[in-house]
């Protein structure tokens, strides 16, 4: 057991402590007030239960109070109850694509964690490109942010850390001191964050936008398409974020040729490599493949778990092997964010707060693309991406079809910036895991993540404004 | 029995008990104490009962635990390293020396099982545990961790844990988090040199300057008042034990000062200091901890060694006599429950578990 004891004066620590029950207490009486208010013209009642039970869950995932995945689970509980939709509506919605996606990518990950081929490749890409203090330090970017277009960015970082903690300190770096560590632990959780946003599989965020928009309006996005869309930004990113490293923290080392033990000693432990890598590699391999040629017909789940059938039946991974990496929590929390993003929808709430609200601006799409990605860049750094993703997009799509704006240029809006939080260690695993190893401060971390996150922003608007058109793709009607 | 319930263990077998002026006698059927010009009613305190019952193993339950009246202690294993190594404290009374393969360590079943008998018969509300030295870095608190969360499980009663002082603070905080209500790590001299000398096992593998760093952690973690360490009066100059009293009155330690009696048949042989030299050691423990606001209240149901509320009536004649509401409320069974309940709520309060096993639940 690992414990702390909390030694401040005993009436402040009551103090907080009971701020719990009053917060809930709070919210009670606010979300009662809601729901019993007159409606306001236009809205329905069902709409307006929508709406309370929206208000709710929002400051729920903001704050954090109730782990994301039991607020979806309340959301759901709610959504029939207050008659905005009905159960088998509301249970149906869980079954979405997007969901089922997400367990496959999940299982995915697990398998190709579990046969040891992500370290392998990891430990020799390290071992042939990075002999200079410089090349070890964009290896380990490069490296990161490669690995993340291909699994979730948690599992990369937390698969990397444990390596370059020991190459940190076999090269008698010292915490929160050296400039070369402080770039080594940025290189990992930037690698992981810009190469996370570069496919549907560096995180399970873009699946659950693909899921919001295809259930409020029909449309969908392809595995390729998306990251045709977003792979400029991603490489520019991760020159742009490189550069202000080597500006930030000028490298403090001579040479690494400690690290160069460490690995080979770590990649004589893998031993040589084992048949379930072979598998595992080619069933990744064949599944991309079917994402990008088959990923619009049969749909990305069910070559997702198509794949993890094949594995299965070939007898490549157990189930006790992978269901540690099957996150339950995220999976809970998407079927609920879409059962609340259609609960909007259907209900005519989306609709009506979109015309009161935001109608005042139908007259500049571009102003309200960017305004929209500002305040996702900005959110994300505070709560989880996927509720991020969750609280703007049934919002931000409805205002969409008002402004007669693409909707799915609008969920590029939010799905892209919802995965570029670099200023803060809650922001996501990857920087946590980061600021976890003491190389880092939460000070270093925001300074950079600030320059970071305004350079992607503006990266982001140029993207949409300069290159979508020339690939067709993106004009606001 | 003293007056004021005041529970004393008395010496009569000792050498130096035939040169002692007091006596205890029993006069139309009571008993008093007295040096031959005055006298004070005593009384004797009762065999209890469990004494007499057995574990399910058949090991006897006074062979297991020692009654003090307030506090029952339970010394689960009966070994000390310093024998081991030819380096135990030169004033022990050799409780602990059970060399190599001796003494047999009492299962958690059968501690519990003692704990039950105890409590049921209502001899004891608290429950001190004692442990040795032993090599482990946790100062034993790891060894003592079984029986204190399994005497917590079952039962509702205040736990008290004497251990050897931990290599590392983190062991003081679990010590705290697993359920003991109160700690000492008993310094027992405060002097350098003599500590050096007398306790050759102390100074070499735990160190003077642990026992008070220790000790101070204790004091910032466990409630004000329950953290003790024992210096032992008669083993150092009366001045160097009030310097040792000002250091750990100062950092929030409630100093016990037993008063050194010299075993039979051991080698460290000084002659008990006399009552005058005494009583103004116990007078500046009195003021020292009054001027230091720590409560001493606790410790007095955990020592039948002299605290600072004994003395009390030394010091301050207005209400030497009188115990207040408070401490007669605390003497009460459910007063009792009560120092039970604050001290649940106050771990509740104060102990955080490092893991936070759902809250990230749907990050992504």
């Amino acid at each position: 057991m690992s414990v702390e004891i909390d030694t401040r004066p005993l009436w402040i620590i009551l103090a907080l402590k009971s701020l719990r029950p009053i917060f809930f207490l709070l919210l009670a009486i606010l979300f009662w007030y809601f729901i019993k208010m007159p409606s306001p013209e236009g809205l329905t009642a069902a709409g307006q239960n929508a709406i309370a039970v929206f208000l709710i869950c929002l400051i729920l995932w903001v704050s954090n109070m109730i782990p994301l995945a039991i607020t979806s689970i309340f959301a759901i509980i709610l959504v029939p109850l207050l008659g905005i939709l009905t159960k088998k509506e509301t249970y149906s919605l869980f079954g979405n694509e997007a969901v089922f996606f997400i367990l496959g990518a999940f299982i995915l990950a697990g398998a190709v964690m579990h046969s040891g081929l992500s370290n392998r490749i990891a430990l020799n890409v390290i071992k042939r490109y990075g002999y200079s203090p410089k090349r070890l330090l964009l290896c380990v970017f490069l490296l990161a942010a490669a690995l993340s277009f291909f699994m979730s960015e948690h599992a990369v970082a937390a698969m990397l850390f444990p390596m370059l903690l020991e190459l940190a300190k076999s090269l008698k770096l010292r915490p929160g001191k050296s400039n070369y560590g402080k770039f080594l632990f940025h290189a990992l959780s930037w690698g992981c964050i810009v190469g996370g946003v570069a496919t549907f599989l560096g995180g399970a965020r873009v699946p659950l936008a693909m899921g919001i928009l295809k259930e409020t309006t029909g449309e969908t996005i392809g595995f390729l398409d998306y990251t045709v869309a977003v792979l400029p930004l991603v490489f520019i990113l991760l020159a742009v974020g490189f550069m202000i490293l080597t500006v930030l923290y000028p490298i403090d080392v001579a040479g690494v040729d400690n690290a160069g033990e460490v690995i080979a000693k770590r990649l004589k432990e893998l031993g040589k490599v084992s048949f379930s890598e072979y598998a595992v590699g080619m069933v990744l391999l064949l599944t991309i493949v079917g994402w990008i040629s088959l990923g619009r017909t049969l749909g990305l789940a069910a070559v997702a778990l198509g794949s993890v059938v094949i594995l299965f039946v070939l007898r490549i991974v157990r189930w006790k092997d992978v269901e540690d990496y099957v996150n339950w929590g995220i999976i809970l929390m998407y079927g609920g964010a879409i059962t609340l993003g259609s609960a909007l929808d259907k209900s005519g709430a989306a609709a009506w707060l979109i015309k009161g609200v935001i109608g005042r601006w139908s007259g500049a799409p571009w102003t309200i693309f960017a305004l929209v990605s500002l305040l996702t860049i900005f959110l994300t750094e505070a709560m989880s991406h996927a509720a991020v993703i969750a609280v703007l997009l049934p919002v931000v799509i409805g205002m969409a079809g008002k402004m007669s704006v693409d909707p799915v240029v609008m969920t590029y809006s939010v799905a892209t910036p919802a995965g570029l939080a670099f200023m803060l260690p809650m922001s996501t695993p990857a920087n946590g895991i980061a600021v976890s190893s003491n190389y880092i401060t939460v000070r270093d971390m925001i300074k950079g993540g600030l320059i970071m996150a305004i350079i992607s922003w503006v990266l982001f608007n140029l993207m949409a404004a300069f290159y979508w058109p020339l690939i067709g793709f993106g004009r606001l009607r | 029995m003293l007056p004021q319930n005041t529970p004393a263990n008395v010496a009569c077998s000792e050498l130096f008990t035939e040169v002692s002026p007091y006596a205890v006698k029993k006069e139309d059927g009571r008993y008093i104490i007295t040096d031959g010009t005055g006298s004070v009613p005593v009384s004797l305190v009762p065999r209890p009962k469990y004494y007499g019952l057995k574990t399910s193993t058949g090991i006897p339950f006074s062979k297991i635990s020692a009654f003090h009246g307030s506090y029952t202690v339970i010394t689960p294993s009966p070994r000390c390293d310093f024998f081991d190594r030819g380096i135990e404290c030169r004033y022990c009374a050799g409780n602990f020396d059970v060399k190599d393969s001796g003494g047999r360590v009492y299962s958690v079943e059968e501690v519990l099982e003692t704990v039950d008998a105890i409590l049921k018969e209502g001899a004891s509300g608290i429950i001190y545990l004692s442990t040795g030295f032993s090599q482990a870095p946790d100062g034993g608190i790891e060894f003592l961790k079984p029986y204190i969360k399994a005497i917590k499980k079952h039962h509702n009663c205040l736990v008290a844990v004497e251990t050897l002082p931990p290599k590392e603070d983190r062991w003081i905080d679990e010590t705290y988090a697993i359920g003991a209500d109160s700690v000492l790590y008993n310094l027992e001299i405060f002097d350098k040199e003599l500590f050096e000398f007398l306790c050759p096992g102390r100074e070499k593998l735990i160190g003077r300057r642990r026992y008070m760093d220790a000790l101070e952690r204790a004091a910032r973690i466990f409630p004000n008042g329950t953290v003790a360490s024992h210096l032992i009066v008669g083993l150092e100059p009366p001045g160097s034990t009030c310097m040792g009293i000002d250091f750990l009155t100062g950092i929030g330690v409630v100093p016990i000062l037993p008063i050194y009696r010299p075993s039979t048949g051991r080698a460290l042989r000084i002659e008990p200091l006399t009552t005058e030299i005494i009583i103004p050691v116990y007078k500046h423990l009195y003021r020292a901890v009054k001027k230091n606001r720590i409560n001493f209240n606790w410790v007095r149901d955990l020592s039948m060694v002299t605290t600072p509320l004994e003395v009390r009536g030394l010091v301050d004649e207005r209400d030497g006599t009188k115990k207040s509401i408070v401490e007669n409320f605390y003497k009460s069974k459910i007063g009792l429950k009560t120092a039970w309940g604050l001290s649940t709520l106050r771990r509740k309060l104060r102990v955080k578990d490092s893991r936070d096993p759902s809250d990230s639940s749907g990050q992504s």
